[in-house]
């Protein structure tokens, strides 16, 4: 699934009422299984722009437009800023995977019930075989009925990677995965999630503030370039990385 | 993952905030189904128009205590009327079909004895023997009819039995085990209950003591004469399971009983009360007489046709020496053969059974109106009376009761909300999680909603549960008191439109959290901590 930005702007009002812009893009694109790094730095929007892609906040102003290429038919386009907020969450349920900085697994829940709990609003039935597929993949089948509490940081993170997998995304979002991890479980988290994004042909976006990490992507974008309203980016310009 | 399991798996998250809230529902619930089964249950026991008499006749006084006394037998008798009462009734076929004498003021064990004939049984009065159409147990017999079966539905074929007299409407007293009692012996025939509760059966032989509550008796209460159980009464389901019956004769056969009548009688009739003398004083007429000069009038024979008066006529002095023997005499068929005169004899009530055989019917008003106006007894209409009973007492009593236990659910509903309010604070992130994962708005909603409704629908249902096993209780209350229990088993309908309240009430109660949990910031609470 194709990702075409254009014009989104998202502005706060701060608490003395005041208006703050936080977003001012211009045009963004992603291709189609594509995998593309946004570095900048801290309060740059990074996270706001994710939020923004997936539809948890609405924009100002702009369009995010996800377009689908069909065999011998037309391409589906939707545009989700056109859509109420009720029919962007279930657009984001079913189309977008969401891995966040920390885990952010429901503490109650299994590994595989929090996996399960990923496919429970799609309003598709539940596929625990495939749950359980993605939880082995991240080399944690022997941890299926274990609740977060009992596993380590990494493997917390990697069951929020089955879990943004488990509707088969068309892009998945990933908010500083391995902020939170070692440079081993780094990655190895890193791997599991191009893996697997390669696996159910989802596009991905991944911010870091990690150089090493960004590169092994195939594009990089700098959000201080291309987020008018960002503060200036402090970091040098990076090459894209050839794979 | 349904919206059950995911339910289930966040109440089980929370899991002694969850129990400790359904265990609120739990007690809200249990708490009004045992009111509804006690308010339902009472009305059915105490509103009960189904007595097979429709009046009933005793002293002046409360009608409520002679129609507790007669018919459920607790509380005191408001007091004894003159066996000539009775006779009158009789004697007025026109208006009454049959008139059953009774008279209490002993007891077995704490269980009532009580003096009457077989005719309350639907026997002979005179002989103790089935009448026509009913064998030895009390049972129609085939190829008969009941007396009472209306015309239309009369079999052509069939004969019809005596008219007897009914305990129930369409409800005779039979006989499980041996026989009915003789009207003129030392026998008795007792309720289905009274062997498991004390152990007399078949065969026994019993004192009785006078009118001791259970563990009380002494043996100064204890009267000499010694019955004979001759029969065991089928089971009734009502209060008349746990009474000793005996006859009507055997019962003035007690010299206290007799000595005691004499002096009612007397009272009653205006009489020199000078010569009962100082070793007999006024009101000692619970303990043992003791002997001495007679004090009681002299020359008295029993013709009543319970009790053909004896063969010789005792003297004064020997009337009132106060032995066994001056009460009676055996005759030497062995039947009891009183001496006290019927003119001085005594009831406790008479269960008066009309021509109409309908409640408000024009000889039951017209009794009422007799006995209204007549200073020796008055005349009641069971159903009626526990009908006042049940609207002054127990209605607005179990009403109360209804309110608290819906207050209480209240309460329960209170419970739930601020034990979800609370988890949906505490939540704000997993919800943002659930609402990240795609979750819309009005999914969290139902979902806090549902749950809620799950507390108050488990909690609803095992409350019913409770609530029926506090039935049971009450049930044993009642048959201890009333020897009659409550239908505590099955549900009623007010139970199931009590639990879709609890219910309703429940969701309602997680609309507010559920309304927090739906106006949950998603960006904010993601990216907080």
């Amino acid at each position: 699934m194709a990702l075409e930005i254009r014009n989104l702007k998202k502005d706060y009002v701060g608490p003395d009422g005041s208006v703050v812009p936080v977003i001012d893009v211009a045009q963004l694109s992603i291709a189609d299984g594509e995998h593309v790094a946004l570095i900048g730095s801290s309060g740059s929007g990074k996270t706001t722009l994710l939020h923004l892609i997936a539809g948890i906040v609405a924009p100002d102003g702009g369009s995010i437009v996800f377009s689908e290429s069909k065999a011998g038919a037309a391409d589906e386009s939707t545009d989700i800023t056109r859509l109420d907020e009720a029919r962007r969450d279930v657009f984001r349920g079913a189309h977008v995977g969401y891995i966040f900085q920390t885990h952010h697994l429901l503490p109650g829940f299994t590994a595989l019930e929090n996996v399960l709990l990923g496919m429970s609003f799609t309003g598709r039935k539940p596929d625990p075989a495939f749950a359980r597929h993605l939880l082995t993949e991240v080399g944690l089948s022997d941890r299926l009925h274990y609740k977060p509490s009992r596993l380590s940081v990494g493997q917390q993170q990697r069951v929020a990677v089955a879990r943004a997998l488990a509707n088969r995304p068309r892009l998945v979002l990933a908010d500083e995965p391995t902020g939170a991890l070692d440079p081993t479980n780094a990655q190895q988290v890193l791997a599991l999630i191009r893996k697997l994004c390669e696996e159910v042909a989802a596009s991905l976006l991944l911010v870091t503030h990690d150089l090493d990490i960004a590169r092994q992507l195939s594009r990089v974008l700098i959000l201080s370039e291309i987020n008018k309203a960002g503060r200036s980016a402090t970091l040098p310009s990076v090459p894209a990385a050839t794979s | 993952m349904n919206p059950f399991q995911l339910v289930l798996t966040q109440m089980r998250q929370r899991a002694l905030s969850t129990w400790l809230t359904l265990l609120s529902v739990i007690l809200g619930a249990a708490l009004a189904v045992s009111v509804l089964i006690l308010r339902r249950e009472s009305t059915a026991l105490f509103a009960q128009s189904d007595f097979g008499y429709d009046i009933l006749v005793g002293a002046k006084g409360s009608p409520m205590q002679l129609v507790l006394n007669t018919a459920y037998h607790i509380d005191k008798s408001p007091g004894n009327i003159p066996y000539i009462v009775l006779e009158a009734l009789r004697n007025n076929p026109a208006l009454v079909k049959h008139a059953v004498p009774y008279i209490v003021g002993d007891t077995y064990h704490g269980m009532r004895v009580a003096g009457t004939t077989p005719a309350l049984f639907g026997f002979d009065e005179y002989t103790g023997k089935p009448l026509a159409g009913y064998d030895e147990k009390g049972h129609l017999l085939p190829g008969y009819q009941a007396a009472g079966l209306p015309e239309d539905e009369r079999d052509a074929n069939k004969q019809t039995a005596a008219s007897v007299f009914e305990i129930r409407v369409n409800k005779k007293f039979t006989l499980n085990q041996g026989r009915m009692f003789h009207p003129r012996k030392f026998e008795g025939v007792i309720g289905a209950d009274v062997t498991a509760r004390s152990g007399l059966k078949m065969g026994d032989k019993f004192k009785v003591a006078h009118d001791a509550p259970p563990g009380k008796e002494t043996e100064l209460d204890e009267h000499d004469e010694e019955w004979t159980v001759v029969g065991v009464l089928d089971k009734t389901y009502t209060a008349e399971d746990r009474v000793v019956y005996v006859p009507l004769v055997s019962y003035y056969a007690i010299p206290q009983h007799e000595s005691a009548m004499d002096l009612q009688t007397a009272m009653q009739q205006g009489e020199d009360l000078s010569r009962f003398g100082k070793d007999r004083p006024l009101g000692d007429i619970t303990t043992k007489p003791t002997t001495g000069p007679s004090t009681l009038p002299a020359s008295r024979s029993s013709t009543g046709p319970t009790a053909t008066g004896p063969a010789t006529t005792p003297t004064a002095s020997a009337h009132h020496d106060h032995d066994h023997e001056e009460a009676y005499e055996m005759t030497p068929d062995g039947l009891i053969s009183l001496k006290l005169p019927k003119s001085r004899w005594m009831l406790s009530a008479v269960l008066v059974r009309t021509q109409g055989g309908q409640y408000s019917t024009q000889s039951n008003r017209s009794l009422q109106y007799i006995f209204r106006n007549s200073p020796a007894a008055t005349a009641v209409s069971p159903a009626e009376v526990m009908r006042e009973f049940f609207n002054t007492f127990l209605s607005p009593t179990t009403l109360i009761l209804l309110v608290i236990a819906f207050l209480v659910v209240l309460t329960a509903a209170v419970s739930i909300l601020v034990s979800i309010y609370n988890a949906v604070s505490a939540r704000a992130r997993e919800i943002a999680i659930m609402r990240a994962l795609g979750a819309t708005r009005g999914t969290v909603l139902f979902l806090i909603c549902f749950e809620a409704g799950l507390i108050g629908l488990i909690g609803g249902i095992i409350g019913m549960g409770v609530g029926h096993g506090l039935g049971a209780i009450e049930s044993s209350f009642f048959v201890q008191k009333l020897g009659q229990g409550i239908n505590w088993i099955n549900p009623g309908w007010e139970e199931w439109v009590y639990l879709g309240g609890v219910v309703v009430v429940s969701v309602l109660a997680g609309l507010v959290p559920g309304l927090k949990a739906y106006r949950t910031p998603v960006a904010t609470n993601l990216v907080s901590g």
